[in-house]
């Protein structure tokens, strides 16, 4: 079964039902509560996280490891036991990403990234140290290699 | 806004299901604990703040900004 979901961006999509995923408490400040995850193709670096209720409402997501393979989450225990998990390792992983015309420019929110357990969706926060909300995504693009020690 | 005077263990019950409490008063900070239902996330008011400033911002990127294909750096931190 396909349920319909209208894009400002991407025209009129069927996704399938079991790709819906519900966030019940939306996510942070911007609310929404039905999302599909949209991929150009399976190698893409970037999928759209969009609303299936808001034509406008859409956010950039990408895995975190694909960018800072040392990134770490650290869930207090009060927002562990609402979402249902023990470990963020049995969840999908996302952050949001603010694009830019320029690829240095990119950011991404390590603050906040998006745990997908099952069909469901939860924005959280991260206690870990060095989880800024805004990181940029391609700063190592710039950097000499020795620089980065 | 409405506002109480609260000394240190006392309470303001928010709806049925929300307890805020007062726990300790030490200069200029005040402890709080929050006892809320576990489907209520409960976050700092500059964390929820920055957070939806940046959900915001990523909401108003542009599909043809994002490159199908990057270069993927595989630094370290």
């Amino acid at each position: 079964m396909a349920v319909t979901l209208q894009s400002s961006r991407f025209g009129e999509l069927q996704i399938p039902a079991e790709a819906v995923l519900d966030f019940p408490s939306g996510l942070i400040g911007l609310g929404g509560r039905r999302f599909a995850l949209l991929a150009r193709s399976e190698e893409s670096a970037f999928v759209w996280l969009h609303s299936m209720d808001d034509p406008d409402l859409a956010v950039p997501v990408t895995n975190p490891w694909r960018f800072f393979s040392d990134y770490e989450i650290e869930l207090s225990d009060d927002e562990a036991e609402r979402i249902g998990i023990s470990d963020p390792s049995e969840a999908s992983v996302y952050v949001t990403v603010r694009s830019a015309a320029a690829l240095e420019d990119f950011r991404a929110n390590l603050r906040a990234p998006i745990l997908v357990v099952g069909s469901h969706g939860h924005q959280v926060i991260n206690h870990a140290a060095d989880a800024p909300v805004r990181a940029p995504l391609f700063a190592g693009l710039q950097e000499e290699p020795s620089k980065a020690a | 806004m409405l506002i109480i005077t609260r000394r240190p263990g006392e309470k303001i019950m928010v709806g049925d299901d929300v307890v805020v409490e007062v726990i300790e008063v030490s200069g200029s900070s005040v402890r709080i604990g929050i006892a809320a239902p576990k489907s209520i996330p409960v976050y700092r008011e500059e964390i929820w703040t920055a957070v939806q400033a940046e959900n915001q911002a990523a909401a108003a990127s542009a599909v043809d900004e994002l490159p199908d294909d990057v270069p993927t750096p595989t630094r370290k931190r």
